[in-house]
């Protein structure tokens, strides 16, 4: 009996585990190629109602903190959704056009075109996505609003330095609601900023002007719609660089 | 001279660390993981320094391609009782009623089964009356080719019609609202009182346009809420990194 026992055949213990891997490794490319890790973000904006304002409930902006931006586009065509030749915005290219102030009189207006009057409007080119107008106009909004600015800097020394509350949280959103009231604060210079886009302007360019008013800190901006004194001051601009490629 | 004595080695190797690295890896993908979701469009949203995540529940998006097709997607809320497939059935027939209130000589009532079919789908944007129709097809890869507009739609009477999303036009007359404003209404109205809620807040609308849209486009869609005085909505952006 004795004898026989020991005969008796040692089984392996060890599993096999490479199909294991195998099967893992496949299920892992599986899942990593199915999902998406980054989440979209989203910009919060808010536009006024269709409805007709009458005068007096308007809010009028002083014809100092105005501030007028003009983004312009350039369309190529683009095989989308299926069309061969579908008429797209260039996302690396454009015209971005800024002036100060209240749009000129219909008599000034009329010099300007003529060249009697200095144009009141400029114009950066949008060029390749990091350089070109953004960091140009981020300068002159900053130049703008630059009391708030540097309140605000001086606010963020103290939220880096924890002053508000030792815990991180509660530190955060102190500082939530204080940069809130010096973004808000009337007192201060603040600008106006309003908004326009020509048909062919780019989506994208949209965004990253919304974009500069959350960096710069501008509580008062507006999304409207171009109008015919808007384009007449383009006009010239747009000849002159015309005429300069040539 | 004694000989060497080489000693045989075990040539297989132990895979016991390895499955157990690849089980932790397969852990963390599928706890992490939100599926891709199928689109009628690609669309590449522009870079943006917004850091508010897009809401996973309540939410009306707007898809927009650059040539102006426009897609409606819903999502009811996660944990309760109005459920995307509830919120979904509940929006096809407020719009019904919309729509049948508009068009009264020529109605469209929708079946049982074509209600949860409809509650089954992501995005959606075919015109109203070929809405039947589109739902009746029973061939998934050939519907979500016809809301593509790759493949034209048969519609019962035996006509082929290619699909462009839901019918908008400029509209500023708000007791005249066209297909999409009727839609956004009738989202609105839906008995998921949340979405109300977080459309009122300005969390609910989302538009997801493509970088390359032209302005003019998104234009369209931006004022026909504001018409409908839905004007708080958001953007989606991907993120990008905030340059000081």
């Amino acid at each position: 009996m004795a004898k026989d026992l020991s005969r008796q055949k040692k089984f392996e213990t060890r599993i096999d585990f490479t199909p294991m891997v195998d099967m893992n490794m496949l299920l892992i490319t599986f899942f990593m190629l199915c999902t998406t890790m980054i989440k979209s973000q989203t910009l919060q904006i808010m536009l006024p109602t269709n409805e007709e304002v009458k005068d007096e409930q308007k809010n009028k902006v002083k014809q100092s903190e105005a501030v007028t931006i003009i983004i312009d586009g350039t369309t190529i065509e683009q095989k989308v959704d299926g069309i061969n030749n579908a008429q797209v915005s260039d996302p690396n290219a454009g015209m971005l056009f800024y002036y100060d102030g209240m749009p000129p009189t219909a008599q000034d207006l009329l010099k300007i075109t003529n060249g009697e009057l200095e144009n009141p409007m400029k114009q950066i080119a949008f060029g390749s996505e990091t350089g070109g107008a953004m960091p140009a106009i981020r300068e002159i909004l900053r130049e703008r609003n630059k009391e708030v600015v540097a309140k605000i800097a001086d606010l963020k020394k103290d939220w880096k330095e924890m002053k508000f509350s030792s815990n991180e949280e509660k530190n955060d959103s102190i500082y939530q609601v204080k940069a809130k009231a010096i973004r808000n604060d009337s007192t201060l210079k603040r600008p106006v900023v309003i908004i326009k886009a020509t048909p062919s302007a780019s989506y994208a360019h949209v965004v990253n002007v919304l974009d500069e008013m959350q960096i710069n800190n501008i509580s008062r901006y507006q999304i409207d719609r171009i109008n015919t004194v808007d384009s007449a001051m383009m006009m010239p601009l747009k000849s002159k660089a015309i005429e300069g490629k040539k | 001279m004694g000989k060497v004595k080489i000693k045989k080695k075990d040539t297989r190797i132990d895979m016991t660390a390895m499955s157990d690295v690849t089980v932790l890896l397969l852990t963390f993908f599928m706890l992490t993981s939100t599926f891709l979701q199928k689109e009628p469009i690609t669309v590449i949203t522009p870079p943006s320094v917004a850091k508010e995540p897009v809401p996973d529940q309540n939410l009306l998006s707007v898809l927009v391609s650059p040539t102006g097709k426009v897609f409606l997607e819903v999502l009811g809320s996660k944990d309760s009782t109005f459920k995307s497939e509830t919120v979904r059935a509940d929006l096809l027939k407020n719009m019904a009623g919309f729509y049948n209130e508009k068009h009264p000589s020529n109605p469209v009532n929708f079946t049982k089964k074509e209600v949860e079919t409809f509650s089954k789908v992501g995005a959606f944007g075919v015109p109203f009356q070929y809405m039947k129709d589109w739902l009746n097809i029973k061939d998934v890869t050939l519907r979500d080719k016809v809301l593509e507009g790759e493949e034209p739609l048969t519609t019962k009477d035996g006509k082929k019609v290619k699909l462009a999303g839901i019918p908008i036009s400029m509209n500023e007359n708000p007791s005249n609202p066209n297909e999409f404003q009727m839609w956004v209404r009738a989202a609105y109205n839906s008995m998921d009182s949340e979405l109300k809620h977080s459309i009122d807040k300005g969390k609910g609308i989302a538009i997801k346009a493509d970088q390359t849209t032209p302005y003019s486009v998104v234009n369209i869609v931006m004022d026909n809420l504001q018409t409908i005085k839905m004007n708080k909505f958001s953007l989606m952006t991907a993120l990008k990194a905030e340059e000081e």
